[in-house]
C-alpha cells in the first residue's frame, strides 16, 4: 500500500532579488515498509523535498503547487496544529547534522521524553523507562540519558537522534543525510543500526544523501534529483546497474570506489542557476549527448517497459549507447591521460619518528610538585618519506592525528621530536633562519574551500600574494598568475582575476586555492582533505588534477583524507594512521588487496559500494578510539581489535613488525594472504560479541 | 582539585590583583598627580603652618608616601574610610544610608526590566520583521541612547509638572521624619517619590536586555535544534521558550555585569531626581571636595564592577553545560 | 600589451571600486526607514556643527535680548524677539542651541573616532597575537572597566581645567575597552579561520597576516563601534556639561541644560529645555539606530533568514 504519495510538488524560495526554483515538479510514491533513496549533488533540491514533507521550510520557502499525500490525508492542506500532530507521531526526523541538532542545554534523555510527551498522555517514570528502553536499542548507555549533547561523540548524538526518531514508533522516518561528517566506520554502524531498527520496527525509511553508494545499499527505490527535477526513478536494482539518464552514468561514473581499476569520470561544469522555472532540460549545458531538442524543453518522466523504472531523457531508447560511451573520459571532454605510472624521483621529505606531543595544562600545585604533566600524543613517531612525483596518502578517522601530521610537516607546527629532512636538509636548518626558503617550496592546501581564501581579496591579489611574500617572479606577477590559474583549470584566467572568493563556486575556490599553493613552483604539497566538502564530481575533478601535477610538475604531495576511496585514486603509496601512529603503510594496491593490519580491513569493509548487486560483509568495530592522553601500553588498538592477544596488551609492534619495503604493517598477528573473508568475521562474531549481531551481510 | 575550582581561584586572583591596581589608580589620581585634590587641600586657603601641619597629620600627609599608600591601603580594605569633612562624620557613616537609597532603587529596577525587557525580546526575535519588533526596537534604542538625564528630565516635566501626578525631587517629603530604614521605605511618600525615578532606570535599561534576547532568538530560530524540535510537533510557545532558554545565558551575564555598575551607571539619574544616594553623594563630594568621601565612594564603586565581573564569569561557567574551565592552555 | 592599463584608467577603476565598497556598505540604508531618517538627522547635525556659530543671529553668552524698552528679556517664551524665547539671564535660546551643536560634534567625532580606533588596534593586537600580549591588555581593560568613569572623569576635570579636547581624551581614555572585547572576540574566531593559517603557510609575517587577512575581516564590527562611540562620546560628554563639568569657554546644549536645571526653571522655561534636550536626544539616536541597521547587516548569525 502506498504511504506517501508525493505529486508535483514544486517548492520556491523568495530572496532579496530574485526567486530561486528549488524544486520543480517532483513526484514520487513510498510504498510501506520499503525504504526509499533520494539522492543528488547538493543544489538539487534533496533537503527541500524533506523539509517540504515535515512542514520545516524557512520562512522564505513556500510550497507553490503540488500535493503530499501521507496516508490518504494531503499535508499540505493540514493546519498548523493538525500537521503538528502527524509531526513525530507519524513522520519522525533523523537530521542533517547530529552535531548541531540537539538542544545544547537539555538533557538528550529530556528531549527525548518531550517528543513523548507532546504526542503522549503519559508520566515522568514512563517516559523515562522509555528513553532508557530506546538508548538501549540504538547501543547507547541507558545510564546515560541525563548527559547533555556535547558529552557524547558525534556518532553517539546522531544515535539520539535516531533513539528520538523511534521514540512513538512512526510509520515514516525521513533520514537526511544521518551519516554525512562522521567517519566511515561510524557511519557505517549508525546505517546498520538504522536497517536494523527500522527492520524491527517495520516502517518506512526516506533516506537523502549525496552518497549513491549509501543507497545501493539500504534502499529498495530511489529518485535521482538534479536541479530541483527528478531525473532517473525507480528500483535501486534497476537505475544503479542499468542507469538511462545520463546524469546518472556521469555521478555513478565518478564516485570513486576502492576496489576499481577503472578511474572515475568526472562530470565538468557547474549545477545549474535556478532562479527561472527551468524551461530546457536542467541537465543541458553539462550533458555530452545533448542535442537542439534538449534546449528546447525539458523531458517528462517515462516508464521504461516492463520494469519499475522512469527517466527523464530525450534520448532514453538510446540509453544503452549512451551507457557505454558515458564510460570514456573523452565523451566528457576529458582528456585521457591514461595510466602513465611516472617515474618516481628522489626521496624529498623524509620523517623519522616524528612526534608532535601537547602538553596539557596542569594544575600549579602539581606543577611545583614536579609532576610530569600529561601529553596528548597527536603525531607519535611517524617514519615516513615522500619521493618527487610520488602521492603518498595518508588515511584514518577522524581525530588521529593525520591533520597535526600534515600541519607538522608543513613546520606549522614545530616536531617535538624524531627527525625531519627535507630536500637534504633537517628540520633545525629551517627552524634557525632559512623558514622563508623552506614556506616557498613547500605549500599546504587545506580542507575548506568555503574558508581557505580570504572573503576581501580578488583571485589576483589572493594568487599573487605569494609571489609579493617571497618576491618570487615580482617583475611578471600578473603572467605567472595567469598561468598558475590556467595550470589548475581555471579558463580563461582573465575571467577571475577581479572576482571575489563569494562569487566563485566551491569546485574553484579550492582550485583558486591550489593555484594559490602552485604559483611559488613549490617541489612540495601537502594537501589536508581538500575534497572533503565538495560534490562527488567536483571532487574527482580536482584529484585528478593533483594526479596530474604529480606526474607533470615532478613533485612530491601528501594526500591527507578520511576517505579511502579517493585515496585509493589519487595516490601511490598509503600509509594508514591510528591515534597518532602509522599501522600499515605501503603501495595502494597491495593494501587494496591484502590489508595485513585488522584496522585496516575494517575502514576498507566500512565504504559503502554502489553497486547494488555487490555483496559486502561488514565487519562493525566495537567502540571508539580512546582518548589520546591515557592510551594503554601496548598496541593502541588492542582495545578494539578482534584478533588482540596477550603479546599485544605487552609491547608495541613497530611498523616493520612484518612486510618489507613496498608493504609494511604494525601487527603481531597480520591477516594471511588469503584477505578477509566471511568466516573470519563470523568467527569473530562468535568469540568476541556472542549477543549482538555485529557481521552481517549487505545487499541482496 | 576539579578544573572548576582551579578556574575559580583562578579568576579570584585576577580579581585581587585588580582590586589593588584600580585602588593604586585612585590613590595615584588623588595624591601624587600635580595638583592633587590632597595637595589642593593644604595650599588652598589661609592657613597658617600650624594648621597645615594639623590638617597634614589628620590625614597621614606628613608622612613618607610608601607609608601612606600602606595606610591608605589598609584603611580602605578593612572599610576605615575616615572622616568626611563635609559632614565631620565618619564616611561609612555616611555612605550606609546613601547606599542603601541607591541600592533600593536600582536594584528592583534593574531586575524588573532585566525581566520585562527580556520576555518582551524574545517574543520580538520570534516575531522578526513584525510591526511589535520594529516598535520595541526603535522605542528602547531612544530610550537606551538618550542620556539618562533627558529621559528624566522629559519625565519630570511631563508627569510632575504637568500632570503633577508624582513629585519632581527628593525621597520623601520634606515634612517626613522617618526612623529607621523600615519607616524610610515602607510609606506611600516613599512609594510616590520612588515611582518616577523608578520607571525612568527601568526604561533606560530595557533597550540592552531586549536587543540581547531578541538577537539570541533571532539567531536560534534558524537552528538545527529548533528545527527538530519543531519536527517534534512541539507549539510555536514552546518552541519560543527552548530559543529563550538558549539564549538565557548572555542575559544573565549581562545581568551581573550591569549590577556591578549600577552605581555609576545612574549617577544623574540620582543627581536630576535628588535621589539621596551614593552617586549623587559623590557628585557633590566631588564639587565640595571632600575627598575621603570621594575616595571611598570610588573605592565601592570599583569593587562592586570587580565582584559582579569575578561573579559573571562564574555563573557563565557554572551554567553553561558546554564551556570548558580549563581557563587557557594548550591543544 | 593587453595588461598594461592607464594610470588615469586605473585610478578611476580603484575610485570606483571604493565607491562600490562605501555603497554596499550603505545599502542597508535604503532598505530601513529608521537608519534612513537618522542619517538625515546626522547629516542636519554635521551641518549645524559645521556653520552652527555662524548662523546664529547673536552672540550666545555675550548678548543679552532687549525688548522694546531696552529691559532685559528674562525667561520669556517665544516670540518675533526671540524665537526660541530666552533664558532666565536674557539670553537667546536659538543662538546658544546654533552654537551648542560645534562642542557636541567634535567631542562626539574624536571621542568616537578614538575611542574606535584605539580599541580596534587593541583589539585585534590582543586577539592575534594572543598569549601574554592578550593576558595583559585583556586586564587592562578589566581595569578600565573596574575604574568607573563618570567618577573618575569628574575627579581629573576637578584638578584639570576642563576644556573640549581634553574631554575628548578622557572619554576615549575610558570608552576604548567597549570596542576593544567586541573585536577581539571577533578576531579570535577569524584567526582560526582557514585562510588565516593558509596565510601562515605561505610564509606571511605576523604583521602582513595581521594587517591584510585579520584586520580587513573585523572592519565591519570595528566601524560599528566607532558608530557606537560616537553616541557615547555625546551622551558622555552632555552629562559632564550638565554637571558643570563641560568647557567653561564653549556653549554646549549639555551646558544649557545645566543652567536651566540649575537656575530652578524647568518647570516653567520649556522652551529654554526642550531644544538642547531633543538635540541631543536624537543625534544619540540616530547614531544607535544608524548601527543598529548596519549590524544587522554584518552580524552573520542574525543572518539566517537569507
Amino acid at each position: 500500500m502506498t504511504l506517501l504519495n508525493v505529486e508535483n510538488l514544486k517548492v520556491t524560495y523568495a530572496t532579496d532579488d530574485e526567486t530561486v526554483h528549488a524544486v520543480n515538479d517532483v513526484s514520487f510514491s513510498i510504498d510501506e515498509g520499503v525504504n526509499y533513496g533520494l539522492a543528488g549533488e547538493s543544489g538539487s533540491g534533496k533537503s527541500t523535498v524533506a523539509e517540504a514533507l515535515l512542514g520545516l521550510l524557512p520562512g522564505n520557502g513556500t510550497v507553490e503547487r503540488g500535493t503530499i499525500e501521507f496516508n490518504g490525508t494531503d499535508l499540505t492542506s493540514l493546519s498548523e496544529a493538525e500537521r503538528r500532530d502527524v509531526l513525530w507521531e507519524d513522520i519522525a526526523y533523523i537530521p542533517q547534522s547530529a552535531m548541531d541538532s540537539l538542544d545544547p542545554v537539555m538533557s538528550t534523555g529530556d528531549q527525548i521524553a518531550q517528543a513523548i510527551h507532546t504526542h503522549r498522555n503519559v508520566t515522568d517514570a514512563k517516559a523515562r523507562d522509555r528513553v532508557r528502553e530506546l538508548f538501549e536499542i540504538v547501543g547507547l548507555d541507558p545510564d546515560r540519558i541525563d548527559n547533555y549533547p556535547h558529552e557524547f561523540s558525534g556518532g553517539m548524538r546522531q544515535r539520539v537522534t535516531i533513539a528520538m526518531a523511534l521514540a512513538l514508533e512512526p510509520d515514516l522516518i525521513i533520514a537526511d543525510e544521518p551519516t554525512t561528517g562522521l567517519d566511515v566506520i561510524v557511519q557505517d554502524k549508525i546505517i546498520d543500526k538504522i536497517l536494523e531498527i527500522q527492520e524491527r520496527m517495520d516502517s518506512s525509511l526516506l533516506l537523502i544523501t549525496h552518497e549513491i553508494g549509501v543507497i545501493a545499499e539500504t534502499c529498495d527505490d530511489l529518485s535521482i534529483l538534479y536541479g530541483g527535477k527528478v531525473m532517473e526513478q525507480g528500483s535501486v536494482d534497476n537505475v544503479l546497474v542499468n542507469p538511462t539518464n545520463p546524469y546518472t552514468m556521469g555521478l555513478k561514473n565518478s564516485f570513486p570506489e576502492i576496489d576499481e581499476n577503472e578511474d572515475p569520470v568526472a562530470i565538468p561544469g557547474s549545477p545549474p542557476n535556478l532562479n527561472r522555472e527551468p524551461t530546457a532540460c536542467v541537465f543541458e549545458d553539462r550533458c555530452p549527448f545533448a542535442t537542439d531538442e534538449c534546449g528546447e524543453s525539458h523531458p517528462d518522466l517515462v516508464d521504461l517497459p516492463n520494469r519499475n523504472h522512469r527517466s527523464a531523457c530525450h534520448r532514453v531508447k538510446e540509453a544503452a549507447q549512451l551507457r557505454r560511451d558515458a564510460d570514456e573520459p573523452e565523451t566528457w571532454n576529458i582528456p585521457d591521460d591514461g595510466d602513465a605510472d611516472s617515474d618516481r624521483g628522489e626521496v624529498i621529505l623524509e620523517t623519522d619518528a616524528l612526534e608532535k606531543h601537547y602538553e596539557q595544562s596542569q594544575p600549579l600545585l602539581s606543577k611545583l610538585r614536579g609532576e610530569d604533566p600529561d601529553y596528548v600524543k597527536a603525531v607519535d613517531g611517524v617514519s615516513l618519506s615522500v619521493r618527487r612525483s610520488e602521492v603518498l596518502g595518508v588515511a584514518g578517522e577522524s581525530g588521529c592525528g593525520k591533520s597535526t601530521l600534515g600541519e607538522t610537516m608543513a613546520l606549522l607546527e614545530d616536531p617535538t621530536g624524531g627527525d625531519f629532512m627535507f630536500d637534504g636538509e633537517p628540520y633545525e636548518y629551517y627552524r634557525d633562519g632559512n623558514l622563508q626558503e623552506f614556506r616557498r617550496k613547500v605549500q599546504i592546501i587545506f580542507q575548506d574551500p568555503f574558508d581557505s581564501l580570504n572573503p576581501r581579496q580578488t583571485v589576483r591579489k589572493l594568487v599573487g600574494e605569494p609571489l609579493t611574500i617571497h618576491d618570487y617572479r615580482t617583475d611578471e606577477k600578473e603572467r605567472a598568475i595567469v598561468e598558475t590559474l590556467e595550470k589548475v583549470g581555471l579558463t580563461p584566467a582573465e575571467k577571475f582575476l577581479d572576482q571575489y572568493p563569494h562569487e566563485l563556486s566551491g569546485g574553484q575556490r579550492q582550485r583558486v586555492a591550489v593555484a594559490k599553493a602552485l604559483v611559488l613552483d613549490p617541489d612540495f604539497l601537502i594537501c589536508d582533505e581538500p575534497a572533503s566538502m565538495l560534490d562527488v564530481s567536483l571532487k574527482v575533478n580536482l584529484l585528478n588534477l593533483l594526479r596530474g601535477l604529480a606526474d607533470a610538475e615532478d613533485i612530491g604531495i601528501v594526500y591527507i583524507s578520511h576517505d579511502l576511496a579517493s585515496l585509493m585514486q589519487v595516490s601511490d603509496r598509503l600509509a594508514i594512521m591510528y591515534l597518532g601512529r602509522v599501522i600499515e603503510e605501503g603501495d595502494v594496491d597491495r593494501i587494496a588487496s591484502q590489508p595485513r593490519h585488522p584496522y585496516t580491513s575494517s575502514l576498507l569493509s566500512a565504504a559503502p559500494e554502489k553497486d547494488p548487486t555487490a555483496d559486502r560483509t561488514r565487519v562493525l568495530l566495537e567502540g571508539e578510539p580512546p582518548d589520546p592522553v591515557d592510551l594503554p601500553s601496548g598496541c593502541a588498538f588492542a582495545p578494539r581489535c578482534p584478533k588482540a592477544q596477550g603479546s599485544c596488551w605487552e609491547a608495541e609492534p613497530a611498523i616493520d613488525e612484518i612486510g618489507d619495503e613496498t608493504h609494511r604493517a604494525a601487527c603481531y598477528f597480520p591477516k594471511g594472504e588469503e584477505g578477509l573473508n566471511a568466516s573470519d568475521a563470523s568467527a569473530v562474531d562468535e568469540t568476541k560479541f556472542p549477543e549482538s549481531a555485529n557481521t552481517d551481510s549487505v545487499g541482496d | 582539585m576539579s578544573k572548576f575550582q582551579r578556574f575559580l581561584l583562578k579568576r579570584l586572583a585576577i580579581s585581587v590583583l585588580l582590586t589593588l591596581v584600580a585602588v593604586s589608580v585612585i590613590f595615584v589620581v588623588l595624591r601624587l598627580l600635580p595638583g592633587s585634590p590632597f595637595e589642593a587641600l593644604v595650599t588652598s586657603g589661609n592657613l597658617n603652618q600650624e594648621q597645615i601641619d594639623e590638617i597634614r597629620a589628620m590625614y597621614g600627609l606628613d608622612q613618607s608616601i610608601w607609608k601612606q599608600y600602606i595606610n591608605y591601603l589598609g584603611s580602605l580594605l578593612t572599610f576605615q574610610f575616615g572622616y568626611s569633612i563635609l559632614r565631620s562624620q565618619p564616611v561609612w557613616e555616611v555612605l550606609e544610608p546613601r547606599l542603601i537609597n541607591s541600592l533600593i532603587l536600582l536594584v528592583p529596577a534593574l531586575v524588573t526590566t532585566a525581566i520585562l525587557s527580556s520576555v518582551l525580546g524574545m517574543y520580538a526575535g520570534w516575531n522578526r520583521g513584525s510591526r511589535l519588533e520594529k516598535a520595541s526596537i526603535v522605542s528602547t534604542t531612544l530610550l537606551r541612547s538618550t542620556p539618562v538625564f533627558i529621559t528624566a528630565i522629559f519625565f519630570i516635566i511631563v508627569f510632575a509638572y504637568n500632570l503633577e501626578i508624582v513629585p519632581a525631587l527628593g525621597m520623601r517629603s520634606i515634612r517626613a521624619t522617618p526612623d529607621g530604614y523600615l519607616e524610610t521605605f515602607v510609606s506611600l511618600d516613599f512609594l510616590h517619590h520612588y515611582l518616577l525615578p523608578f520607571t525612568v532606570a527601568v526604561l533606560y535599561y530595557s533597550g540592552d536586555f531586549l536587543l540581547l534576547a531578541r538577537n539570541g532568538v533571532v539567531e536560534k530560530r534558524g537552528s538545527e535544534f529548533l528545527k527538530l524540535h519543531r519536527a517534534k510537533g512541539l507549539t510555536e510557545m514552546e518552541q519560543l521558550a527552548r530559543a529563550g532558554r538558549n539564549s538565557m545565558l548572555p542575559i544573565l551575564t549581562y545581568f551581573t555585569l550591569r549590577l556591578g555598575m549600577i552605581f555609576q551607571g545612574l549617577i544623574l539619574l540620582e543627581v536630576v531626581f535628588s535621589w539621596p544616594g551614593i552617586g549623587r553623594e559623590l557628585v557633590l563630594a566631588i564639587q565640595q571636595q571632600d575627598y575621603p568621601l570621594v575616595q571611598a565612594a570610588v573605592f565601592i564603586m570599583a569593587l562592586a564592577v570587580i565582584i559582579a565581573n569575578l561573579a559573571a564569569d562564574v555563573l557563565y561557567a557554572y551554567f553553561d553545560p558546554t564551556v570548558s574551565t580549563n581557563g587557557g592552555g594548550s591543544a | 600589451m593587453s595588461t598594461e592599463t592607464k594610470p588615469e584608467a586605473e585610478l578611476y577603476k580603484r575610485a570606483d571600486a571604493l565607491w562600490t565598497t562605501v555603497r554596499d556598505q550603505f545599502a542597508f540604508l535604503r532598505q530601513d526607514p529608521m537608519a534612513f531618517a537618522g542619517m538625515l538627522v546626522v547629516a542636519a547635525f554635521v551641518f549645524l556643527g559645521l556653520f552652527g556659530p555662524y548662523l546664529a543671529l547673536h552672540d550666545p553668552i555675550e548678548h543679552t535680548v532687549r525688548g522694546d524698552g531696552g529691559s532685559v528679556l528674562r525667561l520669556t517664551a517665544p516670540s518675533a524677539d526671540a524665537l526660541f524665547g530666552t533664558t532666565a539671564y536674557g539670553k537667546d535660546v536659538l543662538s546658544q542651541f546654533l552654537a551648542g551643536a560645534r562642542p557636541t560634534l567634535i567631542v562626539g567625532l574624536f571621542g568616537g573616532l578614538g575611542t574606535g580606533a584605539l580599541g580596534f588596534t587593541v583589539g585585534v593586537v590582543s586577539g592575534y597575537y594572543g598569549g601574554w600580549v592578550d593576558e595583559l591588555l585583556m586586564r587592562l581593560t578589566d581595569l578600565t572597566f573596574s575604574l568607573p568613569f563618570m567618577p573618575m572623569a569628574l575627579l581629573l576635570l576637578t584638578f584639570m581645567t576642563p576644556n573640549i579636547w581634553l574631554i575628548t581624551a578622557i572619554i576615549a581614555t575610558f570608552l576604548w575597552k567597549m570596542p576593544a572585547r567586541v573585536v577581539r572576540s571577533e578576531v579570535l574566531s577569524v584567526r582560526e579561520r582557514t585562510f588565516v593559517r593558509s596565510a601562515r603557510a605561505s610564509g606571511a609575517s605576523n604583521l602582513r597576516t595581521m594587517l591584510y587577512h585579520v584586520a580587513p575581516n573585523v572592519l565591519p564590527i570595528g566601524f560599528l563601534y566607532t558608530a557606537y562611540g560616537v553616541a557615547w562620546a555625546i551622551a558622555a560628554q552632555a552629562s559632564l556639561a550638565f554637571l558643570g563639568f563641560g568647557d567653561p569657554t564653549m556653549t554646549s546644549w549639555g551646558r544649557m541644560l545645566r543652567q536651566v536645571f540649575a537656575s530652578g526653571n524647568m518647570r516653567v522655561a520649556w522652551w529654554w529645555v526642550l531644544p538642547p534636550a531633543i538635540g541631543i536626544a536624537a543625534i544619540t539616536t540616530s547614531v544607535f539606530l544608524i548601527g543598529r541597521a548596519y549590524e544587522e547587516v554584518i552580524n552573520p548569525e542574525i543572518q539566517t533568514d537569507q
